[in-house]
C-alpha cells in the first residue's frame, strides 16, 4: 500500500521532471538533423530556472481569472501525470482516475489556457484561444475514441489494467485496431501539443501560432508554469503512446530490478518516439490552417474505425 | 494459426483501407498513385498470405500477377499520365475534403452493418475483414462520385477494382485461375480505355476536369 503511493508519487515526479528535458532532446534533434549545433537538450531547465526569478508582468486589464490559469493548466497536466501508468502496472491510483478522466483533465487544461488569452483583451491572445478551440474540439473526442479502442479490446477503461491486458495478449498489439488507434493519437498529439503540421512551435512570430498567441501575455513565473505544463502535456502523450500500446517493460511488481529495468526501458520508448517527432518536423511543413481540421477529421476517422475493427474483432 | 490468419487478413484489409482514405485527403497526382501502389502490394500480400494458410497454390500466382501488373504495369502507366496532367490538382471537389473523410468513416460503418449477416453465419478465418473490403469498396465509388479530375476517377476506379479483388480473395480463397485472368484483363483493357479517354477530354477542354463535359450540350 505505502510502496504502491510512493511509486505513484515517484512516477509523476519522474515524469514532471524529465519532461522539460523531453522537449529539448526534442528540439536538439531537431537542430542536428538541420545542420544546426543546437542548444543542449537541458536547454528548458535553465529557461524555467530564468523565468521563475523573473518579474511578472500583468496587463491590466487582466482579471483575477488571468492569475489562476497557470495553476489550474500545471495542476490539472501534473494530475494526469499521476495517473497514466508511467513505469509500474497496476498500481492503487490506477483506479483514481480511468482515460475518461484523463481526457478532460487535458480538456480542462486547454480550456483555461483559452480563456486566460481571451481574458486581457489583447488581439493575439483572442486569436490564438479561438484557434485552439478549434483544434481542441476535434482532437479530444478523436483522443478519446483511440483509447476507448483500446479500452474496448481490453474490457476495461482504467489505463493500468489496459497495459496489462496488452501485455498478457503480444498478438492484439499488432491488431488493426490498435495500429489505427496509434496513428489517431499520433495525429492528436501533434495537434494538442503544438508541433509542427499543426503549430509551429519554434516560433513567437507568425500570424498563424496557436499556443503561443494564446500565452504572449504572460511572463516570469507564470509563464514558467505554463510552459512547463506543456512540456508535461508532451510527454504525457508520450506515455500515452508508448505504454497503452508498446507496455512491455512496464514493472509488474514492486521489487528494484523491475522497477530498473521499467525506467530503462522507458528512456528508450522517449527517445525512440522524440527521434520520431524530430525527424517528423524536419521532413513536413506548416499545414495551413484551414487545413487543420481536414487533418484531424482524417485522424478522426481513423480513431473511428479503431473502434468499429476493434468491436467486430471480439 | 487461424488466429494468426485472421489478424494477418485484418491488417492487409486495413492498410488498403487506409491507402483508399489517402485518395480523399490528398491533393497531388503523385500521392494518388503511390497510394495505389501500396495499395496494390497490400493486395499482393493478402492473396501471399491466403494462399499459404489457405493452401491455395493458385494464389500464389494471382499475387505475382497483381505484383506485376498493379504494382508495376498500371503506376507506371499512371506515373505518364500524371506527369502530363499532374499539375492540375483536385482542388475543389463536389465534397470538402474533411466532409468527405467523415462520410467516408461512416461508408465504412455501413460496409460493416452491411457484411454483418454474412459475417456472422462465416465460418472462415477472413469473415472479420471482409467487412473492410466492402468499406473499402464503398470509399472508392464515393472517391468516384465527388471527384472532378478525370485522373482521380481513374485511380478511384482502379481502388474499386482492387477492392472486389479483395471481397473475392477474403471471401472464395480465389477464385479460378482462368477468371482471374480474365478479370485482369478486364482490369487492364478498361484502364486503357479510360487514358484514352483522359487524353481526349484534355484535347478538347485543355483541362481534364470531368465538370467540363457538361458543357457538350451546347
Amino acid at each position: 500500500m505505502t510502496a504502491d503511493l510512493m511509486m505513484a508519487a515517484a512516477q509523476g515526479l519522474l515524469a514532471l521532471f524529465l519532461a522539460p528535458g523531453v522537449v529539448g532532446l526534442v528540439r536538439w534533434l531537431k537542430a542536428r538533423l538541420q545542420n544546426r549545433r543546437g542548444a543542449p537538450p537541458w536547454q528548458p531547465y535553465r529557461e524555467l530556472r530564468k523565468l521563475f526569478q523573473k518579474e511578472v508582468v500583468v496587463s491590466r486589464h487582466a482579471s483575477w481569472l488571468f492569475h489562476l490559469a497557470p495553476f489550474v493548466v500545471f495542476a490539472s497536466t501534473l494530475a494526469v501525470a499521476v495517473i497514466v501508468p508511467v513505469l509500474a502496472v497496476p498500481l492503487l491510483v490506477d483506479r483514481i482516475g480511468d482515460l475518461l478522466v484523463v481526457v478532460y483533465l487535458l480538456l480542462l487544461g486547454t480550456f483555461f489556457l483559452a480563456l486566460a488569452g481571451l481574458d486581457p483583451g489583447s488581439a493575439f491572445g483572442g486569436m490564438g484561444a479561438s484557434r485552439e478551440v478549434t483544434v481542441a474540439a476535434l482532437a479530444e473526442p478523436t483522443l478519446a475514441v483511440a483509447i476507448f479502442a483500446l479500452a474496448r479490446s481490453a474490457g476495461s477503461t482504467n489505463l493500468g489494467e489496459i497495459a496489462a491486458r496488452t501485455t498478457a495478449d503480444p498478438l492484439s498489439a499488432v491488431s488493426p485496431g490498435h495500429l489505427l488507434a496509434f496513428a489517431a493519437l499520433f495525429i492528436v498529439m501533434l495537434a494538442e501539443t503544438g508541433r509542427l503540421p499543426v503549430d509551429n512551435p519554434a516560433t513567437h512570430l507568425e500570424l498563424t501560432m496557436i499556443h503561443e498567441a494564446m500565452v504572449l501575455e504572460y511572463s516570469g513565473r507564470y509563464l514558467a508554469l505554463i510552459e512547463w505544463a506543456a512540456a508535461l502535456k508532451f510527454l504525457v502523450f508520450f506515455i500515452l503512446l508508448g505504454n497503452l500500446f508498446v507496455p512491455w517493460g512496464l514493472a509488474r511488481a514492486l521489487t528494484l530490478e523491475a522497477v530498473m529495468t521499467a525506467v530503462g526501458v522507458f528512456a528508450v520508448k522517449v527517445v525512440v518516439l522524440a527521434v520520431a517527432v524530430a525527424v517528423l518536423e524536419t521532413r513536413v511543413a506548416k499545414l495551413r490552417l484551414f487545413r487543420v481540421p481536414e487533418l484531424l477529421s482524417a485522424s478522426f476517422v481513423l480513431a473511428l474505425l479503431a473502434v468499429t475493427s476493434s468491436f467486430l474483432l471480439r | 494459426m487461424d488466429a494468426t490468419f485472421s489478424q494477418l487478413a485484418m491488417l492487409g484489409s486495413s492498410l488498403m483501407l487506409i491507402f483508399g482514405l489517402i485518395l480523399l485527403w490528398r491533393r497531388r497526382v503523385p500521392a494518388y498513385i503511390n497510394a495505389f501502389t501500396g495499395q496494390s502490394v497490400a493486395l499482393a500480400g493478402v492473396a501471399g498470405a491466403t494462399g499459404y494458410f489457405g493452401t491455395e497454390s493458385e494464389l500464389y500466382w494471382v499475387a505475382a500477377f497483381v505484383l506485376l501488373l498493379k504494382g508495376l504495369v498500371i503506376p507506371s502507366l499512371l506515373r505518364r499520365m500524371g506527369r502530363r496532367f499532374g499539375s492540375e490538382r483536385e482542388l475543389d471537389p463536389y465534397v470538402n475534403t474533411a466532409t468527405s473523410l467523415l462520410l467516408a468513416g461512416l461508408l465504412v460503418l455501413f460496409g460493416y452493418a452491411v457484411m454483418r449477416p454474412l459475417v456472422v453465419t462465416s465460418r472462415l478465418p477472413t469473415r472479420a475483414s471482409m467487412a473492410l473490403a466492402m468499406g473499402l469498396i464503398l470509399v472508392s465509388l464515393f472517391v468516384i462520385v465527388t471527384r472532378k479530375k478525370a485522373l482521380t476517377q481513374v485511380v478511384g476506379f482502379l481502388m474499386l477494382e482492387n477492392g472486389i479483388a479483395l471481397l473475392a480473395i477474403l471471401g472464395t480463397y480465389g477464385i479460378p485461375l482462368i477468371v482471374e485472368l480474365g478479370v485482369f484483363l478486364d482490369a487492364l483493357l478498361g484502364f486503357l480505355v479510360m487514358q484514352i479517354f483522359v487524353y481526349r477530354i484534355h484535347e478538347t477542354f485543355e483541362t481534364i476536369d470531368v465538370e467540363q463535359l457538361s458543357r457538350l450540350r451546347h
